[in-house]
């Protein structure tokens, strides 16, 4: 999801119980492999996600070393999942649900490094692209069946399609639906949805020969990495409640839900027609799951770190260790065998308002100027992430690092280099307004930002905003902020979900995602040749060539951090890792030690 | 003749339909009260800058997709509208689109979990009642008891040991001391079970033991107030000249301090103990997060951070009604108690 709204939104309730500092951004499918899994560790390790081919598609999925089936594994979260029919799941902790009950045209191979491939995961591959990328078609596996026994079809397929339409789907991504009607955001006048009766004519689908063909309206290289979210999830045509679905969605991953009571507690068994070897993602060891919702993060934490009981056999579904116990977590021996790390999907960024910094020499001056080392010391220290130099983040394929404004070896700030370019400006004393969301981080990095901007020259003004409103604040294109923390999440990685909505200056307007409101011809001229380039390792190379150059000559944002999470887990859990999707525990690797 | 005052028959000589006509003046009264609360919360949850349609709208929120969430959500009309519909439904019930009739009283859907609001609320409530009623008991036992002992033995060395440690205690927060407690004794000793609900008609004993350790710690707090206040209302209270009188005419020190004494000091704290219970009732907000407990409390929080108006509305009301239903018992009671008070 963009800028983490609806997972910063939990940030600020727990953080109302005292616990963590800000939460990841969350996203459907988004990110690459760089889950680095050595506690500790500050550098990358992990490679860019890759194409996997038909051989990778097959199932079953590799086997764990040391792993068995049977037994539950328990999972505690502060909060229950917000929505379970998959057209409405866009936030991440929804997907580390939706992958256990719920499978796309394709979906993300994880090994045991973090590393990822993209592979079919209905589908036979990864799709296959004509007509200059614009027709792309898929073919399903054999044995394909949903919980109760019934045949996984294309039309269910096709279903899981047409009924973003419906009237009461409004959650979930919405590039498909661009892509399938040329219409862009007006896609809803495009179709009625299927409850009439009527399909897209913009899908095909051919039952006896198991395709669906997407002929879209405008070429998408990535086409097949959109149908990896689970907002594009196959839905059963005949079992479709409706509105009812997101109770009791009909499942045809490993798992079903058994109970369910809201906010309180959720029980999954086993779903008996889910063919392992339909399934080369998903390893599916425990005979079920039962999820405790409610507990607040560091109370979660801390039952981890007691081991009692059921717990043993816990992970924490999907939030990461809180500030106050992450270095209890690394100095424990014990404790930091039982856990493991990544790097947040997304990035985190403050945007320079460009309609009202005009001047590129301030904004560079700025980015000179921002203690991104003190910001980091109240987030946890080196433990809490890397800092980012870059627009896009390292999971991206592409990416590429460097340091243009010498932030790696200056983080603490440069005000003499700040003030030099103030000078040259003429902006000495300049006047920064900057808007952060009120919350008990934002308020102490805010006076290590106020102090360095104070030491480069400028006049700082400091805004702190509601929380809950943040975004829907700096989203307006005639606020009066300069400078505003956010954070970026993409939805699948590739460099287009990153760079086009954030800097295409057809992404400006109010509620929209250009929050430095950057609209340059040679920016979104190089976004439109980008997006069309067919080999995504050279499509890669250019979006980073663009990343670079939008740094230098424009400097619309301040990269602040890559962020890394620590997450714990049970003694007698085995085979937990980072989901670098999701950025949560990846559920369907795990296993009850012997 | 003091104890003559402790019976209620002084209210039925004087007006035998007094109490009936209180109780519906009040009724009333508290009605008109719970109808502004609701308005209020109404009119202050759209004041705010925030906007609930926002957490459903997609990543790209469109004019078009914003307004099919209102619409979904039933906050597509105007203020006065949505009110009006929303009290309606409180009587005759709403019919929804997308999750048909909702009976009377009904009080919508929350935005959040699209769950019905009542239900939700019935489902929560007996894990506050539990912690309220629990923590009473203890810390009315303790509280009372102790600050009783400390009047009787006013100005020595119990006095002093009592009265210091319930300051100590009164000034500890429920977030230290709750998860210091856990840690102790749950975490480290094992003496106590982990903090969780299991509902009493399920199994008594697991109910207990699972709030074992909020009730002490909820306890300790108030066990400090009411000590405090039990001393001081005694002390008050045996330096009567009723008291002096009773002793003078023989009688034991014993009946004295607790046929006399203690009823009359009991007026002012039956007066807070009500106060109090019905705050219980409407959340421990900072208990039940400490604790991580499904109650009242957590469920207010959460309909806060998530704009979740129908929920919080819910929340509200029910936390509303029980103090001021609780009010009503506190004057009731009150004026059983002492007839000083009339119920005009």
């Amino acid at each position: 999801m963009s800028l983490s709204r609806r997972n910063f939104v939990i940030a600020t309730t727990v953080a109302a119980a005292g616990s963590t500092l800000l939460s990841a951004c969350s996203s459907g499918n988004a990110g690459g492999g760089n889950g680095t899994p050595n506690a500790g560790a500050t550098e990358y390790t992990g490679a860019k996600v890759t194409v996997g081919s038909k051989a990778d598609s097959t199932g079953p999925a590799p086997e764990i070393p040391g792993a068995k089936k049977g037994g539950t594994i328990y999972g505690i979260a502060p909060d229950d999942f917000s929505h379970l029919d998959p057209q409405r799941i866009y936030f991440a902790y929804n997907s580390t649900v939706a992958l256990l009950l719920h499978r796309s045209l394709t979906g993300y191979k994880i090994d045991s490094s973090g590393k990822q491939k993209l592979v079919g995961d209905l589908a036979t591959d990864t799709g296959t692209a004509s007509n200059g990328n614009k027709t792309w078609t898929f073919t399903l596996k054999d044995g394909l069946k949903w919980e109760d026994g019934s045949e996984l079809t294309v039309d269910d397929v096709r279903h899981g399609f047409e009924r973003a339409w419906a009237p009461f789907i409004t959650e979930g991504a919405t590039y498909a639906q661009a892509a399938l009607t040329g219409k862009g955001g007006k896609w809803r006048d495009a179709y009625p949805g299927p409850y009439g009766g009527k399909h897209l004519d913009s899908i095909v689908t051919d039952k006896a020969k198991k395709t669906i063909t997407f002929n879209l309206a405008e070429p998408k290289p990535d086409f097949n990495f959109t149908v990896a979210m689970h907002s594009y999830a196959a839905v059963p045509v005949k079992l479709d409640t409706k509105e009812k679905y997101d109770k009791q969605p009909v499942a045809c991953g490993p798992y079903k839900i058994k109970a369910h009571t809201t906010d309180k507690s959720m029980v999954l068994v086993r779903n008996k027609y889910w063919d392992p070897a339909t399934d080369s993602i998903r390893n599916a060891y425990p005979d079920g799951f039962e999820f405790d919702f409610g507990v607040e993060t560091l109370a979660g934490t801390d039952r981890l770190i007691a081991d009692q009981g059921n717990d043993q056999y816990a992970v924490s579904i999907y939030k990461g260790v809180p500030a106050e116990r992450i270095q209890k977590v690394l100095t424990d021996p014990q404790l930091k065998k039982r856990s493991f790390n990544g790097l947040l999907t997304g990035s985190y960024y403050y945007w320079i308002n460009t309609k009202r910094v005009t001047d590129l020499k301030v904004r560079q001056a700025l980015i000179h100027a921002w203690p991104l080392q003190q910001i980091r010391q109240i987030y946890g220290g080196p433990s809490a992430g890397d800092f980012a130099t870059s627009i896009l983040s390292p999971d991206i394929i592409g990416y590429e690092k460097y340091d243009l404004y010498g932030k790696l070896t200056k983080p603490q700030g440069d005000p003499d280099k700040a003030k030099a370019l103030l000078k040259e400006a003429g902006k000495e004393g300049m006047k920064i307004v900057y808007a952060f969301p009120q919350d008990p981080t934002y308020l102490k990095t805010k006076v290590v930002i106020e102090n360095a901007l104070k030491a480069a020259g400028f006049t700082p003004i400091i805004k702190p905003v509601d929380s809950t409103s943040y975004y829907d604040q700096i989203q307006q294109i005639n606020n009066s902020f300069d400078v505003m923390w956010g954070g970026w999440s993409p939805d699948w990685p590739t460099a287009f979900t990153m760079i086009q909505p954030l800097f295409d200056g057809g992404a400006i307007g109010n509620g929209q995602n250009n929050v430095s409101q950057t609209n340059i011809s040679w920016i979104n001229d190089a976004i439109k040749k980008n997006a069309v380039i067919s080999d995504q390792q050279e499509a890669g190379k250019a979006w980073a060539a663009l990343d670079k150059r939008i740094m230098q000559e424009v400097a619309p944002i301040i990269p602040e951090t890559f962020q890394r999470r620590f997450y714990l887990f049970g003694s007698k859990v085995g085979g937990a890792q980072f989901d670098p999707n999701f950025s949560a525990t990846l559920l369907y690797k795990t296993f009850v030690k012997a | 003749m003091p104890p003559r005052l402790l019976t209620p028959y002084g209210i039925r000589q004087e007006n035998p339909t007094a109490m009936f006509r209180f109780l519906v003046r009040r009724t009333l009264g508290a009605a008109v009260i719970m109808l502004i609360i609701s308005a209020l919360v109404f009119v202050l949850f759209y004041a705010a800058p925030r906007d609930p349609a926002r957490i459903a709208c997609g990543k790209v929120c469109t004019p078009e997709t914003l307004a099919l969430v209102r619409k979904n959500l039933g906050i597509a009309d105007p203020l006065p509208v949505q009110y009006w519909e929303w009290l309606k439904g409180l009587f005759v019930g709403r019919e929804y689109t997308s999750f048909g009739h909702c009976p009377a009283p009904c009080l919508g859907y929350s935005f959040q979990n699209r769950e019905p609001v009542l239900s939700t609320i019935l489902d929560r409530f007996p894990t506050t009642i539990s912690l309220a009623i629990g923590s009473s008991v203890v810390f009315l036992i303790f509280g009372i008891g102790t600050g009783m002992l400390a009047a009787v033995k006013q100005g020595k060395t119990l006095d002093k040991v009592a009265s210091s440690a319930s300051l100590i205690a009164s000034s500890m927060q429920i977030y230290v001391v709750g998860i210091f407690a856990t840690y102790l004794l749950v975490d480290q000793l094992h003496l106590l079970d982990r903090a969780n609900y299991t509902p009493f008609t399920e199994d008594p004993a697991k109910w207990a033991a699972g709030l074992l350790v909020p009730w002490l710690v909820l306890s300790l707090i108030f066990t400090a107030n009411y000590t405090r206040m039990t001393r001081s209302q005694m002390v008050e209270t045996l330096s009567e000249d009723y008291v002096r009188t009773a002793r003078a005419k023989g009688l034991s020190r014993r009946t004295v301090f607790f046929r006399f004494a203690w009823r009359g000091a009991m007026g002012p704290i039956v007066t807070i103990f009500g106060l109090d219970l019905g705050t219980l009732l409407g959340g421990a907000i900072i208990t039940e997060s400490t604790f991580s407990l499904q109650g009242l409390g957590l469920l207010s929080v959460k309909a806060v951070s998530t704009n979740d108006l129908p929920m919080l509305l819910g929340v509200v009301l029910v936390a509303a009604a029980a103090i001021v239903v609780f009010n009503i018992i506190v004057d009731s009671v009150y004026a059983l108690i002492d007839p000083r008070v009339r119920l005009a």
